[in-house]
């Protein structure tokens, strides 16, 4: 899913989506849970106080295992 | 002040770099045009001067055209409705900084006033005296006042690149 798509599905401007993705900002709830409808998943898995591994590191990981 | 066209109602995309460069030159070049214009009419060479400051006041206005239909004067100066939360917590962030700047220099030209007023006997501090004074500061204000939200966004963090 492309950021656009994501953008139009929750109703924010792609570059929001991009900046969540970075982590430079953090979404209200109800965006979380917008967020969250939309892949089906519950809403605690787009919060954490710890940063998120990046694909590539959590891929390295499995590898190694 | 934002100006919308039909063909990018979100604004003109435009690099951080390419904005940040346009208000520096907007906010250097018009009160720089000003002063050679207006200043002090010495003889030789005044008439020269005062068309060197009327070309670099209509280049800040060139700038200032450029930047009324990028993207950051549009999240400046669209309506609530229409921008997402991270864009107006942006702007929220961006209004007070331009409103701090703002007050800070109105406060910093009432200072100077008042010391003005002090010792003008001493001192020939330059005031504001004839139309065109007052009207240079006015556009000058009035520029500064429409620009300054847009120009803090400019300086925000670099946006994410597209997918």
């Amino acid at each position: 899913m492309s950021r656009k798509d994501l953008a139009e599905a929750v109703g924010v401007n792609p570059q929001t989506i991009g900046y969540l993705e970075r982590g430079d900002y953090a979404p209200s709830v109800e965006l979380a849970l917008k967020i969250a409808a939309v892949f089906g998943a519950p809403v605690e898995v787009l919060f954490s106080l710890k940063p998120f591994s990046s694909l590539a590191q959590i891929i390295r990981n499995k590898g190694e295992d | 002040m934002y100006v919308r066209s039909r063909r990018r109602p979100m604004g003109s995309a435009m690099s951080p770099l390419l904005a940040r460069s346009l208000f520096v030159a907007l906010y250097a070049l018009y009160p720089l045009g000003c002063i050679l214009q207006l200043g002090p009419d010495t003889g030789d060479g005044s008439a020269l001067m005062s068309v060197i400051g009327l070309l670099l006041v209509a280049a800040s206005f060139l700038a200032f055209a450029v930047l009324a239909g990028s993207s950051f004067q549009r999240q400046a100066q669209e309506q609530d409705a229409k921008l997402d939360e991270r864009e107006l917590a942006q702007r929220n962030r961006a209004a007070y900084g331009a409103f701090s700047v703002l007050a800070g220099l109105v406060a910093l030209g009432l200072i100077y006033m008042s010391l003005r007023l002090d010792f003008v006997d001493r001192f020939p501090l330059w005031a504001p005296t004839t139309p065109e004074h007052w009207n240079a500061l006015f556009w000058g204000a009035i520029i500064l006042g429409l620009t300054l939200p847009a120009a803090f966004l400019a300086w925000e963090k670099e946006p994410p690149l597209e997918d």
